[in-house]
Formats: C-alpha cells, structure tokens, sequence
C-alpha cells in the first residue's frame, strides 16, 4: 500500500486551492478519500470545469447517493444532497423540475447507479432531463471495502467473491446509448485536464449528459483497474470520430480492453423542461376543468 | 327526524353501465339540493362479468355514512342483484328488467327472489331503450329513467347532468342517452307506486352556498390545488390513481408540474427533491407504493425536508385486495422505515375533510419542515360526498422558518439547535445558505457525525419539534361530538370509519345511551391532551377501525396505558354501523330495542 508521509491536501494546499479561480467551489471540508483516489481529480475538475463555466455556487445543486464518490457534495461549496443509496437521478430530477435555473449535477459510483439505482438511469435518459450525471467508476464498493460491483472485471477476487467474480461486468457507454442519453463521454481520473474539459462540456449541454469517469481504487484494487493498468489500455476517439453517429459510438463503447476517451455521442433534442413547457402551454388552451368528481371508471 | 333519507342501490355487470347510472343519480340530486354520499364496488378487472354496485344514500341533512340496509335496488343483472336483495327492507322496492335478452330458468331471475314485504316493479328496459332509440344500448337509462319517473325526482336536474356527462361525445349519443331517460320516466310516472319511498323537497341551500358533490381523491386534489402545489410526482396505483390523473391534467393548468416516474420509489425522491428546490411538493399512492417510500420519508426525517404523501390505503398485506377499502397502513404511516423517525400523520374523516388536510399539509410540512402523511382510504377516496368547500384557498403560503442571508453570523447552521427544534431552512438559489444535506447523522452545519452526543441532540431537535403539531391552528386535529361530559360509551374513531362511528353514537343517543365519539385526524405526533381528556369522561372505551390488529387501538394504548375495547374488522367495505350501535349498547349494559 502506498503511504505517503504527509496527507495531500494540507491547509496551505487548501489555501491555495481558494486562492486559484477554483477557489469559490471547494469547501472547507477535506475530502475522506484515501490518498491517491481518483477522485481527487473529479472534484478538482468539477470545480475547474464550474470556474470555466462561470456558475455561481449558490446556483448549482449536487445531488449523490451513498458510497466514495457519493460523499462529494460535502467537499464543494455548492448546495449539495448526499442521499440514499442508488436515489441519485430520482432526487436530481425533482430538484431540477422544482427550478430550471439551477445547475445540477448528479454524482455516484458504479454500484449505486448501476447495481441499486440501475432502475433510474434508462428514464432519467429517455426523459433528457437537463443534468449532468459524473458516474466515477472504479469498478468496486470501497466505502464497504472492497466488495464487487456491476462493472467489476470477471474472476476478480475479493472477500465477498472468494473464488472470483463470477458475473459479467455491465458496459454502462453502450447502457446509455441504448436508452438514449443524449450526450455520452468517458474521461479518466488519471488524465485530469481532459476530465476537466469533458465535465465542463457535459455541464453545457442542454440535456441529460452521461459522464463516466474511470477511476483506480488504491486501496481495493491492486490488480485490475489500476492507474499503471489504465494508462497503458485507455486511448483517446480518433478525429474522425463523428458524435453524431450512435452506431460509431456503440462500436468504440464495446472496446473493454482499450476504453477510449471523449465524447462517444451527442444529440440535441427536447429536454424534459421544454416537454413541461409545451404541456402548460397546452393545458392552459384547454377549456375543459379537469377536476372533475372523481370517480373512478367503471 | 321523518325528512328524506333514502339509499338507492344500483347493481349490474362490468358494462351495463352501473356507475354511469349512480354517476347520473347523484350529480342530479345533489344539483337539487339533497345531500347525497355514495360509494361504488366494483371489480378489480375493467371489462368481464365482475359485479358493480352503485349505493347512493340522499338525504336532506348532512349525513356520514351509508346505511345498511337500501330502500330500492335497481337491477341491471339478475345474476349479481340476487345476492343483494336481502339488503333492501320492507316495503322498499325491487326495480328489475322483466325481459332480459337471454332466457333465463327458473331461480335465475330475480322476480323469483323477491321477499314478501318488498314491492317488485318489472319493467322492459331493454324495449323501452329500443323504442326510444333504435338500440338497446341505453337499457340502463331508461332504467334510470324508470326510477326517478317511479319517485318524482327532479326531471330536469337528470336531464341537465346528462347533458354535462356526455358533452364530449357525439350529439347522437346525447339524444339517445337522453331519450331513453325521458321513455323510462314516463314509464315510471305513469306506475302505480306501492312502496313507502318518497323524496320531500329539500331544504333550500344556506346562505346562498350550494354544496358540491364530489369525490374524496377529487377534494384531495383542490385542496393541493388550493395550496398552490407545484410538482407532483407519481406511479399509478388503485386508489390513488385518479389523483394523479386529475392533476396530470389540471396541475400544468395552474402553473405546476406533474411527472410520472418509474416506481414509487423514485416519486418519494422526486418529491423530497424537489422540496428542498424549495417547492410545494406531493406525490399520491396507496399501501404497497407507500412502503417502497419509506425509505425517503426516513431520508425526509433526518434532512428535514417538507414534503406531502398522500396515501390512499386499500386491503393488505401486499397486493392485498386492491379494490377493497381497509385502515391497515396506519403503522406503517406512523413508524415505517429505519430508525426513530417521527414525522406527521394526518386522516381526514370525509371528503371536506380531504380538501382541508391535503391543503393544510403543506403548511404542516414547511412549519415543521418534515414529510407529512395524508392518510385516506378506498372507501373516502372513491366515495362521492356533498360538501362544503371555500369560494377562495384558505391556504397559507410559505409557511415555516427561512433563511435569511441578513441575519447571519458566522457560517450557516442548518441544523441550528432551538428550543423549539425548528432552524431556518435555506433553498438552493439563495446566496449564503450554501449547505449539503445528508441522511447520515449530522451536526448543526450538516456535516457528517457519529458523536453519541449529537446523534442524542440532533434526535431531541428532531422529535421535540413536532410537539407544536397538535395545536396546529384550523386543522380540527380532533373533533368531539354527542353528548358533552361524562358519558356511557366513548367511542375513538380515526379516517373514514369515524363517519359510521359518528351514525353509530348518534343511534345510541336515540335510544338513551349517554355516548360521545371523538374523531382523531392527527396521528402522529397523537393529540394525547384531547385523547386523555375524552377518555376520562368516558366510562368505557370502544375503538373502531378497519384492521385486524387494532393498530389505532395499540397506539392509545401504548401512550395512556389504558385498556380499549376494540371492534376490528377486515370486509373490505366501510364498517356497518349496526356492528358498532351493538358494541356500544353491550359496553351500556343495555339490550337492543324491541322491533316498534
């Protein structure tokens, strides 16, 4: 296990964190993660990609379930719900139904988006409710140390899984396509200037964008996804590659053994604020009162 | 009394158009003036041979209940209205159609069935309905028709309701709809009638407000409407389904929004959302959805975050009876989910009652800043009431402590503790009020801790200030009436049971016995005051519910240690009054009164 001799983040680190553009978006609480976490890197793109963005903290909501990366919302000055296991995206949609003017990111880690929460990812794409969902995959459950999650690779050991994962991993980039995301990227924890770039060009877009983040576990995983691992097999999608073809994106998204980087797919269609628009304009040119008894029909 | 209080039964199979039938009688007579309660059975499956009954009881004074036993009965099925005839006392009426269109042997037809005593009136509906129209599709209609033409009810009150029923459909079909009314009602007119049955004229209207007729799941929704909802999410689910039906329509009319989601699950976490956005936020379901959102309404509790769920209760446990009307989610309601999670719980007693708690339930959830639970059931969601609902909202807006950037020292304290256990809440937009919250344990900021000594505090804040709840102004959190002082017989009801338990004491008083019922609209935290007091006036104690394991019962119980006689039942349809008059009589030492 790699110990460091001092923790990474110091109040003078902190200091300067403030003292940078970012400043205005970390709080004061240092992250829980364990040195080395690639989630360092997601919260310093986060606030680097809201910085480049010009959104003001008091405008941004970010919404997480429970687990590692569940706990970022306590380390960014924004309003923030760190809520029940696997309720990310249905709790993210009320807030952004409440007010569009928010911004609202979605946040969690593979096992409570894709094991748990698996039932609310297909609607909150197919609905293209406008928020950004960073799913920072590491491909295990760290807060409970080290169990298998959805993504985890077959054969992979750990106490819960004493003789090998036995389940195929989920491939949640051609998931999303599938149900009809309209903005699919993949970034990598270890290449912190493009993750910052690709969060703050999910936050753009208008629509449901779908971030996902693979990023080591240092603690649980000294074998599979590790930082040498994924160095050596991510790649970044050809020029050539053309976001507006889902079947392209769908044949990048297969390749497991070299994950490629970037935007796989983008689409720019109605969000679910413009269908809520289009329904009060509607209902208004209704003459008929709805509230009628209330009985049910026979 | 002497006035009109008369119960009309209309049974038929899915697809004779029964309901329409009891629709059209009771949005008629209620436009007369009359007050009417009515309540429907039907099947679960939509189309098929499943029995529907339509019940209406009209009456010209507020009534609370349905009776027992029906004064007519209208048979548009022989083979589902045979069983009900017992119901129908003597000299009521039995109206059947004397040429069905299959031949039927003997035993099969209800003429056969009929008591001496009730007065049979044959008449052929399906020729009338041919004559009139050409087709014998309007058969009920004319049944209809034969009805109100037999009692002299007010011709163009049906014609009028008519009329509004079937405005979206084509001219023809009104025409036929209403020329089959007006065959049958000749028909009926012109019959010698031979029963005791008779509608007096009824009272004219106070004060130039005219009651509305109206369902209890349709009060639900004006009162939300009222208080300004603004997102309802939703699953649909038998009872609650027409509530987020009528407001899938109405909410975006009114400015608000309505999304159906996957499951219930994500409707609780949709609606905690976006109550802490800061909006007016509800979602509506019935038992089983209801405890899929337990688990929000636990994050609710730990987050302080208002919300409303209403929550229309039918036979359980599980998918239960879904059709069938029960008060069996009352624990749950109250304790459901993990850990000390106090949170307020709400019933209202009829469909006025609806509007008010479905309203006043937002400024509950703000004030308290807790999810609030409006417990109805099939019985008072489906039920048609006339009631008396206010010209303009009396709804507050805003209620509840705010943040205000102005009045801040040092960070923002979320959770600040208080005496009375309420902290200023701030919504996301506000500059200053920046905060995170979480279901975990939290300090004052909201920040994550384990300390024996906060969780100890944070618990107190969390349970001492719902303490103000039972003293919550307009709210009628408990409503005590018959005799005043001490009495025989006190009766506890809760929810839609307290109507029967309200004819039931009224019953007794007629025959002698000092008895008083106490409605109980808040249960949770409980009204203990009014509770304890109400007890000590009563020399014996009857709860009445419809459960099997007295779950309100068990609650006064625990909290007064004092020993209740219960009368639990499961029917799956609202609780006789006759059962409770006897309860009530046997804990009076008093016996029945002979037949006059």
């Amino acid at each position: 296990m790699t110990t460091l001799k001092e923790p990474i983040y110091l109040e003078e680190k902190l200091k300067e964190i403030q003292e940078s553009g970012r400043l205005g978006y970390r709080s004061r609480s240092l992250p829980t993660w364990c040195p080395g976490c690639g989630y360092f890197a997601i919260t310093e793109g986060v606030a680097s990609a809201l910085n480049a963005l010009g959104v003001a903290p008091h405008e941004v909501v970010i919404v997480s379930g429970i687990g590692c990366a569940s706990r970022f919302p306590f380390f960014m000055n924004a309003y923030g719900l760190h809520t029940l296991h696997g309720r990310t995206l249905p709790v993210a949609t009320g807030v952004k139904l409440a007010n569009d003017r928010l911004s609202v990111i979605a946040i969690g880690g593979d096992g409570d988006g894709f094991a748990i929460g698996g039932g609310h990812i297909p609607h909150a794409a197919r609905r293209n409710v406008d928020i950004t969902y960073l799913l920072c995959d590491n491909a295990i459950y760290g807060l409970t140390k080290g169990q298998i999650s959805p993504t985890t690779e077959l054969g992979f050991r750990s106490k819960i899984a004493p003789y090998g994962n036995h389940d195929a991993p989920l491939n949640p980039l051609m998931m999303l396509l599938a149900y009809g995301a309209s903005w699919v990227g993949q970034a990598y924890a270890g290449d912190p200037h493009h993750l910052a770039e690709m969060i703050a060009r999910a936050i753009e877009h208008r629509g449901f964008s779908y971030l996902n983040i693979l990023s080591p576990c240092v603690t649980f995983d000294k074998t599979n996804r590790t930082y040498r691992a994924l160095d050596l097999a991510v790649r970044h999608l050809a020029e050539t590659h053309d976001p507006a073809d889902v079947m392209a994106a769908m044949a990048e998204a297969r390749d497991r053994d070299h994950p490629a980087l970037g935007l796989f797919y983008r689409e720019l269609r109605p969000t679910l604020g413009d269908a809520m628009a289009d329904i009060a304009r509607l209902a208004r040119a209704s003459a008929e009162d709805p509230v009628v008894s209330g009985r049910p029909a026979e | 009394m002497g006035g009109t209080d008369i119960q009309i039964a209309i049974c038929g199979s899915a697809g004779d158009g029964t309901i329409a039938c009891g629709d059209i009688l009771n949005q008629a007579m209620a436009d007369a003036g009359y007050r009417v309660i009515a309540f429907d059975v039907y099947p679960p499956e939509i189309r098929g041979f499943g029995e529907c009954m339509a019940r209406s009881r009209i009456s010209d004074r507020a009534v609370h209940s349905m009776k027992e036993s029906s004064d007519v009965l209208v048979s548009l099925n022989d083979a589902h209205a045979i069983a009900h005839v017992p119901e129908v006392h003597d000299y009521g009426a039995v109206i059947y159609d004397d040429a069905p269109v299959t031949r039927l042997h003997e035993g099969q037809h209800i003429s056969g069935h009929i008591k001496p005593g009730q007065i049979p009136y044959g008449l052929p509906a399906r020729q009338i309905a041919e004559q009139a129209t050409g087709a014998a599709k309007a058969r009920n209609m004319a049944a209809l028709g034969f009805l109100a033409g037999l009692y002299a009810m007010p011709r163009e009150a049906f014609e009028r309701t008519i009329r509004r029923k079937f405005a979206t459909k084509a001219a023809a079909v009104i025409d036929d709809n209403l020329a089959a009314f007006a065959a049958g009602y000749e028909r009926g007119a012109a019959t010698f009638k031979l029963d005791l049955v008779a509608f007096a004229p009824p009272a004219a209207a106070a004060s130039g407000s005219r009651p509305v007729i109206l369902s209890g799941n349709a009060a639900v929704v004006r009162g939300l409407l009222d208080a300004r909802l603004e997102t309802l999410f939703g699953y649909p689910i038998t009872p609650a389904t027409p509530i987020l039906e009528m407001l899938a329509a109405a909410l975006p009319k009114h400015g608000g929004r309505f999304l159906q989601v996957e499951d219930e699950i994500a409707a609780a976490a949709a609606t905690l959302g976006a109550g802490f956005a800061g909006a007016r936020a509800a979602t509506a379901t019935s038992g089983p959805g209801f405890a899929l959102m337990t688990e929000m309404i636990g994050l609710g509790v730990m987050a302080e975050i208002p919300g409303v769920i209403i929550v229309s209760q039918r036979g359980g446990p599980s998918t239960g009876l879904p059709t069938k009307t029960e008060q069996a989610d009352l624990d749950i309601a109250v304790h459901g989910g993990a850990g000390d999670a106090p949170r307020i719980v709400i019933a209202p007693t009829n469909v006025e009652g609806c509007y008010r708690c479905a309203g006043k339930a937002f400024e509950l959830a703000e004030t308290f800043q807790v999810p609030v639970i409006v417990l109805l059931d099939l019985y008072l969601s489906n039920r048609l009431e006339t009631a008396l609902l206010p010209e303009t909202s009396p709804f507050a807006q805003g209620a509840g402590k705010r943040f205000s950037p102005a009045d801040r020292s040092g960070p923002y304290r979320r959770y600040a503790l208080s005496e009375d256990g309420l902290s200023p809440r701030a919504i996301p937009g506000q500059i200053g009020g920046i905060h995170t919250i979480t279901g975990l344990e939290h300090n004052e900021l909201g920040r994550p801790s384990d300390k024996p000594e906060i969780h100890q505090a944070m618990s107190a804040k969390r349970h001492r200030k719902l303490a103000a709840a039972v003293d919550f102004p307009d709210l009628r959190i408990t409503e005590r009436l018959g005799d005043d002082g001490p009495v025989d017989v006190g009766v506890l009801a809760w929810g839609s049971t307290a109507g029967e338990a309200r004819e039931a004491v009224e019953r007794a008083r007629a025959e002698g016995i000092r008895a008083a019922v106490l409605k109980v609209v808040m249960l949770a935290p409980l009204p203990l005051a009014a509770i304890e007091a109400f007890l000590a006036d009563a020399r014996e104690a009857l709860v009445c519910e419809l459960n099997y394991e007295g779950q309100f019962a068990n609650l006064v119980t625990a909290a007064t240690a004092r020993r209740l006689d219960r009368l639990d039942a499961v029917p799956g349809v609202p609780m006789a009054v006759g059962r409770i008059v006897e309860a009530i009589r046997r804990l009076a030492g008093r016996e029945a009164p002979r037949a006059a």
